[in-house]
Protein backbone atom coordinates (compact mmCIF):
# COMPACT_ATOMS: atom_id res chain seq x y z
CA UNK A 1 0.00 0.00 0.00
CA UNK A 2 1.23 3.47 -0.83
CA UNK A 3 1.00 6.43 1.54
CA UNK A 4 -1.25 8.68 -0.54
CA UNK A 5 -4.38 6.58 -0.19
CA UNK A 6 -5.57 3.15 0.88
CA UNK A 7 -4.96 1.95 -2.67
CA UNK A 8 -2.14 -0.48 -3.30
CA UNK A 9 -1.68 0.09 -7.02
CA UNK A 10 -2.04 2.84 -9.61
CA UNK A 11 -5.69 2.17 -10.45
CA UNK A 12 -6.90 2.06 -6.88
CA UNK A 13 -4.90 5.17 -5.99
CA UNK A 14 -6.31 7.17 -8.90
CA UNK A 15 -9.69 5.71 -7.94
CA UNK A 16 -9.54 7.87 -4.84
CA UNK A 17 -10.60 10.73 -7.13
CA UNK A 18 -13.46 9.17 -9.07
CA UNK A 19 -14.00 12.22 -11.28
CA UNK A 20 -10.65 11.71 -12.99
CA UNK A 21 -10.72 7.94 -13.44
CA UNK A 22 -12.69 7.79 -16.69
CA UNK A 23 -10.89 10.64 -18.49
CA UNK A 24 -7.49 9.33 -17.45
CA UNK A 25 -8.32 5.76 -18.47
CA UNK A 26 -9.69 6.93 -21.82
CA UNK A 27 -6.55 8.91 -22.63
CA UNK A 28 -4.25 6.13 -21.49
CA UNK A 29 -6.13 3.53 -23.53
CA UNK A 30 -6.02 5.73 -26.63
CA UNK A 31 -2.24 5.60 -26.62
CA UNK A 32 -2.31 1.88 -27.33
CA UNK A 33 -4.90 1.91 -30.09
CA UNK A 34 -3.83 4.87 -32.23
CA UNK A 35 -2.45 4.31 -35.74
CA UNK A 36 0.72 6.42 -35.74
CA UNK A 37 3.16 4.41 -33.64
CA UNK A 38 3.03 0.63 -33.15
CA UNK A 39 1.94 -0.29 -29.65
CA UNK A 40 4.78 -2.76 -29.21
CA UNK A 41 7.32 0.01 -29.81
CA UNK A 42 5.50 2.19 -27.30
CA UNK A 43 5.69 -0.65 -24.80
CA UNK A 44 9.46 -0.89 -25.35
CA UNK A 45 9.75 2.84 -24.65
CA UNK A 46 7.56 2.56 -21.55
CA UNK A 47 9.70 -0.26 -20.18
CA UNK A 48 12.91 1.61 -20.96
CA UNK A 49 11.58 4.58 -19.00
CA UNK A 50 10.85 2.22 -16.11
CA UNK A 51 14.38 0.86 -16.29
CA UNK A 52 15.91 4.32 -16.29
CA UNK A 53 13.74 5.37 -13.34
CA UNK A 54 14.44 2.02 -11.63
CA UNK A 55 10.72 1.56 -11.08
CA UNK A 56 9.94 -2.09 -10.30
CA UNK A 57 6.18 -1.53 -10.31
CA UNK A 58 6.20 -0.28 -13.88
CA UNK A 59 8.54 -3.08 -14.93
CA UNK A 60 6.01 -5.61 -13.68
CA UNK A 61 3.25 -3.98 -15.71
CA UNK A 62 2.59 -5.41 -19.16
CA UNK A 63 0.56 -3.32 -21.56
CA UNK A 64 1.46 -5.34 -24.64
CA UNK A 65 2.66 -8.92 -24.84
CA UNK A 66 6.18 -8.96 -26.22
CA UNK A 67 8.90 -11.49 -26.89
CA UNK A 68 10.95 -12.46 -23.86
CA UNK A 69 14.06 -11.87 -25.94
CA UNK A 70 13.33 -8.16 -26.33
CA UNK A 71 12.47 -7.77 -22.67
CA UNK A 72 15.74 -9.39 -21.70
CA UNK A 73 17.84 -7.32 -24.07
CA UNK A 74 16.11 -4.00 -23.71
CA UNK A 75 18.81 -2.45 -21.54
CA UNK A 76 21.29 -3.17 -24.32
CA UNK A 77 19.14 -2.05 -27.24
CA UNK A 78 21.89 0.12 -28.67
CA UNK A 79 24.15 -2.80 -29.42
CA UNK A 80 21.64 -5.56 -30.11
CA UNK A 81 20.45 -6.42 -33.62
CA UNK A 82 17.19 -7.84 -32.27
CA UNK A 83 15.93 -4.25 -32.29
CA UNK A 84 14.92 -2.70 -35.60
CA UNK A 85 16.06 0.72 -36.78
CA UNK A 86 12.62 2.10 -36.02
CA UNK A 87 12.73 0.73 -32.48
CA UNK A 88 16.21 2.11 -31.97
CA UNK A 89 15.16 5.56 -33.11
CA UNK A 90 12.31 5.61 -30.60
CA UNK A 91 14.43 4.18 -27.79
CA UNK A 92 17.19 6.70 -28.43
CA UNK A 93 14.63 9.48 -28.25
CA UNK A 94 13.17 7.99 -25.07
CA UNK A 95 16.51 7.80 -23.31
CA UNK A 96 17.38 11.44 -23.93
CA UNK A 97 13.83 12.45 -23.07
CA UNK A 98 14.13 10.69 -19.72
CA UNK A 99 17.48 12.21 -18.84
CA UNK A 100 17.09 15.78 -20.11
CA UNK A 101 14.30 16.76 -22.44
CA UNK A 102 16.16 19.97 -23.30
CA UNK A 103 18.98 17.84 -24.76
CA UNK A 104 16.82 16.37 -27.53
CA UNK A 105 18.09 17.35 -30.96
CA UNK A 106 16.63 17.65 -34.43
CA UNK A 107 18.51 14.47 -35.25
CA UNK A 108 16.66 12.53 -32.55
CA UNK A 109 13.36 13.83 -33.88
CA UNK A 110 14.25 13.25 -37.54
CA UNK A 111 15.19 9.64 -36.81
CA UNK A 112 11.71 8.98 -35.41
CA UNK A 113 10.00 10.92 -38.19
CA UNK A 114 11.86 8.91 -40.81
CA UNK A 115 9.89 5.86 -39.73
CA UNK A 116 6.64 7.28 -38.36
CA UNK A 117 6.23 10.78 -39.77
CA UNK A 118 5.30 13.96 -37.95
CA UNK A 119 2.25 12.43 -36.29
CA UNK A 120 4.32 9.51 -35.04
CA UNK A 121 6.74 11.88 -33.36
CA UNK A 122 3.89 13.84 -31.78
CA UNK A 123 2.32 10.65 -30.50
CA UNK A 124 5.64 9.51 -29.08
CA UNK A 125 6.25 12.71 -27.11
CA UNK A 126 2.65 12.83 -25.94
CA UNK A 127 2.85 9.22 -24.78
CA UNK A 128 6.24 9.65 -23.14
CA UNK A 129 4.80 12.52 -21.12
CA UNK A 130 2.04 10.32 -19.76
CA UNK A 131 4.21 7.24 -19.27
CA UNK A 132 7.01 9.20 -17.61
CA UNK A 133 4.44 10.87 -15.37
CA UNK A 134 2.90 7.58 -14.30
CA UNK A 135 6.33 6.10 -13.61
CA UNK A 136 7.27 9.07 -11.45
CA UNK A 137 3.97 8.78 -9.58
CA UNK A 138 4.49 5.07 -8.91
CA UNK A 139 7.78 6.01 -7.28
CA UNK A 140 6.46 9.07 -5.45
CA UNK A 141 3.41 7.17 -4.18
CA UNK A 142 5.81 4.44 -3.03
CA UNK A 143 3.78 1.68 -4.65
CA UNK A 144 5.43 -1.69 -4.24
CA UNK A 145 5.93 -4.45 -6.77
CA UNK A 146 4.01 -7.67 -6.29
CA UNK A 147 6.46 -10.04 -4.63
CA UNK A 148 4.59 -13.06 -5.97
CA UNK A 149 4.74 -11.88 -9.56
CA UNK A 150 7.91 -12.48 -11.54
CA UNK A 151 9.67 -9.28 -12.50
CA UNK A 152 9.81 -8.40 -16.14
CA UNK A 153 13.13 -9.76 -17.42
CA UNK A 154 14.03 -6.39 -18.87
CA UNK A 155 14.57 -4.71 -15.53
CA UNK A 156 18.35 -4.95 -15.66
CA UNK A 157 19.92 -1.58 -16.24
CA UNK B 1 16.03 29.17 -31.06
CA UNK B 2 15.75 26.15 -33.37
CA UNK B 3 12.78 25.63 -35.62
CA UNK B 4 9.77 23.50 -34.79
CA UNK B 5 10.33 19.81 -35.40
CA UNK B 6 6.73 19.27 -36.44
CA UNK B 7 4.23 21.59 -38.10
CA UNK B 8 0.48 21.26 -37.94
CA UNK B 9 -0.77 22.95 -41.11
CA UNK B 10 -4.43 22.56 -40.11
CA UNK B 11 -4.55 25.43 -37.63
CA UNK B 12 -7.82 27.19 -38.09
CA UNK B 13 -9.88 26.25 -35.05
CA UNK B 14 -8.68 29.07 -32.81
CA UNK B 15 -8.14 26.52 -30.06
CA UNK B 16 -4.61 26.76 -28.65
CA UNK B 17 -4.24 23.01 -28.21
CA UNK B 18 -6.11 21.79 -31.28
CA UNK B 19 -4.05 24.12 -33.47
CA UNK B 20 -0.79 22.94 -31.93
CA UNK B 21 1.17 19.89 -33.05
CA UNK B 22 -1.05 17.77 -30.80
CA UNK B 23 -3.72 18.28 -33.45
CA UNK B 24 -1.82 15.87 -35.68
CA UNK B 25 -2.98 12.99 -33.49
CA UNK B 26 -6.77 13.30 -33.36
CA UNK B 27 -7.12 9.84 -31.80
CA UNK B 28 -5.80 11.16 -28.49
CA UNK B 29 -6.65 14.86 -28.70
CA UNK B 30 -10.20 14.85 -27.36
CA UNK B 31 -9.20 12.58 -24.48
CA UNK B 32 -6.25 14.84 -23.72
CA UNK B 33 -8.44 17.94 -23.61
CA UNK B 34 -11.10 16.16 -21.55
CA UNK B 35 -8.58 15.14 -18.90
CA UNK B 36 -7.14 18.66 -18.84
CA UNK B 37 -10.59 20.15 -18.23
CA UNK B 38 -11.36 17.66 -15.46
CA UNK B 39 -8.09 18.45 -13.72
CA UNK B 40 -8.99 22.13 -13.63
CA UNK B 41 -12.69 21.82 -12.92
CA UNK B 42 -13.03 18.74 -10.71
CA UNK B 43 -11.32 17.75 -7.55
CA UNK B 44 -10.55 19.35 -4.23
CA UNK B 45 -7.70 21.69 -5.17
CA UNK B 46 -8.62 25.21 -6.23
CA UNK B 47 -7.64 26.63 -9.64
CA UNK B 48 -5.15 28.95 -7.92
CA UNK B 49 -3.49 25.97 -6.20
CA UNK B 50 -3.38 24.00 -9.46
CA UNK B 51 -1.83 27.00 -11.22
CA UNK B 52 0.94 27.20 -8.62
CA UNK B 53 1.86 23.57 -9.34
CA UNK B 54 1.64 24.15 -13.10
CA UNK B 55 3.88 27.21 -13.01
CA UNK B 56 6.41 25.49 -10.76
CA UNK B 57 6.60 22.62 -13.24
CA UNK B 58 6.88 25.04 -16.18
CA UNK B 59 9.76 26.80 -14.49
CA UNK B 60 11.66 23.59 -13.72
CA UNK B 61 11.14 21.94 -17.11
CA UNK B 62 11.83 25.36 -18.65
CA UNK B 63 8.94 25.39 -21.06
CA UNK B 64 8.86 29.02 -22.18
CA UNK B 65 5.33 28.71 -23.46
CA UNK B 66 4.02 27.15 -20.23
CA UNK B 67 5.82 29.79 -18.15
CA UNK B 68 4.20 32.61 -20.09
CA UNK B 69 0.64 31.35 -19.76
CA UNK B 70 -1.80 32.29 -16.99
CA UNK B 71 -5.10 30.46 -16.77
CA UNK B 72 -7.92 32.96 -16.31
CA UNK B 73 -9.74 30.71 -13.85
CA UNK B 74 -6.71 30.78 -11.58
CA UNK B 75 -6.55 34.56 -11.72
CA UNK B 76 -10.27 34.72 -11.01
CA UNK B 77 -9.61 32.44 -8.06
CA UNK B 78 -7.28 35.06 -6.61
CA UNK B 79 -3.83 34.13 -7.86
CA UNK B 80 -1.89 37.36 -8.36
CA UNK B 81 1.34 38.12 -10.20
CA UNK B 82 2.85 39.06 -6.86
CA UNK B 83 2.19 35.55 -5.62
CA UNK B 84 3.39 33.99 -8.86
CA UNK B 85 6.66 35.90 -8.44
CA UNK B 86 7.20 33.99 -5.19
CA UNK B 87 7.39 30.63 -7.01
CA UNK B 88 11.18 30.88 -7.07
CA UNK B 89 14.15 28.98 -5.64
CA UNK B 90 13.69 30.73 -2.31
CA UNK B 91 9.94 30.06 -2.08
CA UNK B 92 10.34 28.66 1.46
CA UNK B 93 11.24 32.15 2.71
CA UNK B 94 8.37 33.80 0.85
CA UNK B 95 4.93 34.91 2.00
CA UNK B 96 3.26 31.94 0.34
CA UNK B 97 1.07 29.96 2.73
CA UNK B 98 2.36 26.71 4.16
CA UNK B 99 -0.16 24.85 1.98
CA UNK B 100 1.16 26.59 -1.14
CA UNK B 101 4.73 25.83 -0.13
CA UNK B 102 3.80 22.16 0.24
CA UNK B 103 2.31 22.17 -3.26
CA UNK B 104 5.64 23.42 -4.59
CA UNK B 105 7.60 20.92 -2.50
CA UNK B 106 5.47 18.05 -3.83
CA UNK B 107 5.94 19.28 -7.40
CA UNK B 108 9.70 19.51 -6.89
CA UNK B 109 9.77 15.99 -5.48
CA UNK B 110 7.93 14.65 -8.52
CA UNK B 111 10.25 16.46 -10.92
CA UNK B 112 13.60 16.07 -9.22
CA UNK B 113 13.59 12.93 -7.12
CA UNK B 114 10.33 10.97 -7.10
CA UNK B 115 11.87 8.00 -5.29
CA UNK B 116 13.44 10.12 -2.57
CA UNK B 117 10.46 11.38 -0.60
CA UNK B 118 11.48 12.09 2.99
CA UNK B 119 9.40 11.07 6.00
CA UNK B 120 9.27 14.71 7.03
CA UNK B 121 7.67 15.87 3.79
CA UNK B 122 5.33 12.89 3.73
CA UNK B 123 4.05 13.69 7.22
CA UNK B 124 3.59 17.35 6.33
CA UNK B 125 1.66 16.50 3.17
CA UNK B 126 -0.62 14.06 4.97
CA UNK B 127 -1.31 16.62 7.68
CA UNK B 128 -2.34 19.27 5.14
CA UNK B 129 -4.05 17.36 2.32
CA UNK B 130 -6.70 14.67 2.07
CA UNK B 131 -6.05 11.59 -0.02
CA UNK B 132 -8.30 13.01 -2.72
CA UNK B 133 -6.33 16.25 -2.76
CA UNK B 134 -3.02 14.40 -2.98
CA UNK B 135 -4.26 12.33 -5.92
CA UNK B 136 -5.56 15.50 -7.56
CA UNK B 137 -2.22 17.23 -7.09
CA UNK B 138 -0.38 14.15 -8.34
CA UNK B 139 -2.35 13.84 -11.56
CA UNK B 140 -2.19 17.58 -12.17
CA UNK B 141 1.58 17.67 -11.83
CA UNK B 142 2.03 14.56 -13.99
CA UNK B 143 -0.24 16.04 -16.66
CA UNK B 144 1.52 19.41 -16.69
CA UNK B 145 4.94 17.79 -16.71
CA UNK B 146 3.96 15.72 -19.73
CA UNK B 147 2.62 18.73 -21.57
CA UNK B 148 5.69 20.86 -20.87
CA UNK B 149 8.06 18.10 -21.95
CA UNK B 150 5.97 17.57 -25.06
CA UNK B 151 6.23 21.24 -25.98
CA UNK B 152 9.99 21.28 -25.38
CA UNK B 153 10.51 18.03 -27.31
CA UNK B 154 8.79 19.35 -30.39
CA UNK B 155 11.18 22.31 -30.64
CA UNK B 156 10.64 25.83 -31.90
CA UNK B 157 10.44 27.29 -28.41
CA UNK B 158 11.33 31.01 -28.35
CA UNK B 159 13.73 32.32 -25.73
CA UNK B 160 10.94 34.27 -24.08
CA UNK B 161 7.31 35.18 -24.51
CA UNK B 162 5.12 37.86 -22.96
CA UNK B 163 2.71 36.80 -20.26
CA UNK B 164 -0.64 35.84 -21.75
CA UNK B 165 -3.90 34.95 -20.10
CA UNK B 166 -5.87 32.07 -21.59
CA UNK B 167 -9.10 30.27 -20.93
CA UNK B 168 -9.36 26.54 -20.47
CA UNK B 169 -9.05 24.96 -23.95
CA UNK B 170 -12.23 23.13 -24.94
Amino acid sequence: MGWVSSGDDRDSTIGELAELVAPFDALYASLWTQQHLPADILELCRLRLAQLHQCSVELQRHEIKMSAEKYQRLAFWGEDSVFSQAERACLAFTEVYAMDVQALTDQHADAVKMHFGDAGLVLLVEALGILDGMTRLSLLWQLTANAEQPNAPGQLL
Amino acid sequence: MGGPRVINTNTSSGNLIRDSALGLVPETLDYYLALNRKIWECGPLTPAEIEIARLRNARTVNCVFCKSVRYDIAKADGLTEDKIAMIQDDFRDSDLTEREKLIIAFTDQFLNNPSGLTAELKIALLAEFTSRALVHLSLAVAHFSGFSRCAVSLGGMPDELPTMEISLPQ
